[in-house]
């Protein structure tokens, strides 16, 4: 079986580090985007089965790429899990309403959880 | 003849007059004299009385006249008062407003502060977090067990400083009132085995016997803030993981019990075989701040605020939450929630 491809959008090098790590011991092929315009670039070419995004990031934001990926037919049905330290009710409402179908505070979390998480939503 | 003497001429004039006046006196014979005389009588005492009654009205009219003029001065007065305290009024208010103003802003910048600064926080924590994390299971190489031991100590403390972020930022947004709450019908059964998700992790950890009991009918869907409801199992949940000794059980029920009473509400039970509550510090417990004897004792960091955070949003449900302490044998906290929110 063709393993699955999970495309990280983390500004933190070393988050992003650890995360592709762990997911690569997993078994997944790892893709990264270091900022939202990196990430707006990249799904389409990349196809991931699925996305983790981070809503702070350098220029365009989280939720403007979640927009993104949400309008575009080709795009549109790959799962996304906001994954951000944000995590205030606003910000929760306005992910899921955009779109995401989770929200994970990435502070609340290890990334055993995360891995649980993605084998849960691509199984 | 008689000598000019002053007395002689007294006498004199006297009889004169007298005699004079003798004279014409006649006309008190004439009957027209006593009918004019008594006319003339009557005529000066109705003219007396009608003096007498006119200076009287004119009196009272003066008199009306000055009472009115001075109730007019008195409201005068009673009206330049009012307008003066008016205008302290205003000015008080306009004086509260603006600190109203001043405090509401205050309140942004430290709402402000405290979110920018938790997330700021949250993201070093989590690569610390996530780092000893797969170090300590050996995922960056192997471990020995006391390094391991080292490793597992070293997250729990980072879990920690997490915990107590969290809670400053739910501290934060506590402020918020009812009107700020956001009521769905929810799936419990949902909620809570996410939160059965979020934890298995801490509670393997510590070799902790993690259960879920539920009824076997269907739970109906249930009026709730699902975020706040969560942070309240959250704490309830972690506080029973972290004052349950190794080995120990930490279960989470939801009961139907309640559902058919008068106020139709479900039941939710955090119980552990933990520490317990100390005797005498029971009613501190959901004070802003406590912390219980033997839980700074067990755990020095904590910030006494989880408990008075979850039933202030209990309370805003219109719940109900308390604790049964089984010394010795741990504690359960259980709370309410109505099936359905009053409309306000």
């Amino acid at each position: 079986m063709e393993p699955k491809k999970v495309l990280i959008v983390e500004d933190d090098e070393f988050l992003r580090s650890l995360n592709a790590k762990r997911l690569e011991t997993e078994g997944f092929k790892v893709a990264v985007a270091v900022d939202g315009q990196n990430a707006i670039d990249l799904i389409p070419k990349e196809m991931p089965n699925l996305i983790f995004l981070d809503l702070l990031l350098p220029g365009v934001d989280g939720f403007e790429v979640l927009k993104k990926i949400k309008e575009d037919p080709k795009t549109k049905d790959i799962p996304v899990i906001v994954f951000s330290n944000l995590g205030q009710k606003e910000d929760i409402e306005k992910a899921h309403a955009l779109g995401a179908i989770d929200f994970l505070v990435k502070a609340n979390f290890t990334l055993d959880d995360v891995v649980l998480k993605i084998k849960e939503i691509l199984k | 003849m008689h000598s000019l003497t002053i007395e002689n001429c007294a006498d004199d004039w006297y009889n004169e007059w007298v005699l004079d006046a003798y004279l014409d006196f006649s006309f008190i014979n004439y009957p027209g004299f006593w009918v004019l005389l008594l006319l003339f009588f009557v005529a000066v005492f109705y003219l007396g009385r009608f003096w007498q009654s006119r200076e009287s009205r004119l009196q009272i009219l003066i008199n009306e006249a000055n009472l009115k003029t001075q109730q007019i001065q008195e409201l005068q007065k009673v009206n330049n008062e009012l307008a003066a305290k008016n205008r302290e009024l205003y000015s008080k208010e306009l004086g509260l407003t603006l600190a109203n103003k001043k405090l509401q802003t205050l309140e942004e910048a430290k709402s402000k502060f405290v979110s920018v600064t938790t997330h700021q926080l949250r993201t070093p924590l989590a690569a610390v977090k996530w780092t000893l994390d797969m170090a300590a299971k050996g995922q960056l190489g192997t471990v020995n067990e006391e390094q391991k031991k080292f490793l597992f100590q070293g997250l729990t403390s980072t879990e920690r400083v997490i915990s107590i972020v969290n809670d400053l930022l739910k501290v934060d947004s506590i402020d918020t009132d009812r009107a700020d709450y956001t009521f769905r019908p929810t799936d419990l059964i949902n909620l809570v085995s996410n939160i059965i998700f979020e934890f298995t992790n801490q509670a393997t950890i510590k070799k902790i016997n993690f259960l879920f009991l539920r009824p076997q009918t269907t739970v109906p869907q249930i009026e709730l803030d699902a975020d706040k409801i969560r942070m309240v199992l959250e704490n309830l949940v972690d506080n029973a993981i972290k004052y349950t000794p190794e080995g120990g059980k930490v279960e989470i029920k939801i009961s139907d019990e309640r559902l058919n009473s008068a106020e139709g509400a479900i039941e939710i039970t955090v119980t552990d075989s933990g520490i317990g509550i100390p005797a005498g510090e029971a009613d501190k417990m959901f004070q802003k701040f406590f912390r219980a004897s033997n839980a700074i004792k067990a755990e020095p960091d904590g910030s006494g605020l989880g408990l008075f955070i979850a039933r202030d949003i209990i309370e805003k449900h219109g719940g109900a939450i308390w604790f049964e302490n089984h010394p010795g044998q741990g504690t359960a906290f259980s709370f309410t929630l109505p099936l359905h929110q009053k409309k306000v």
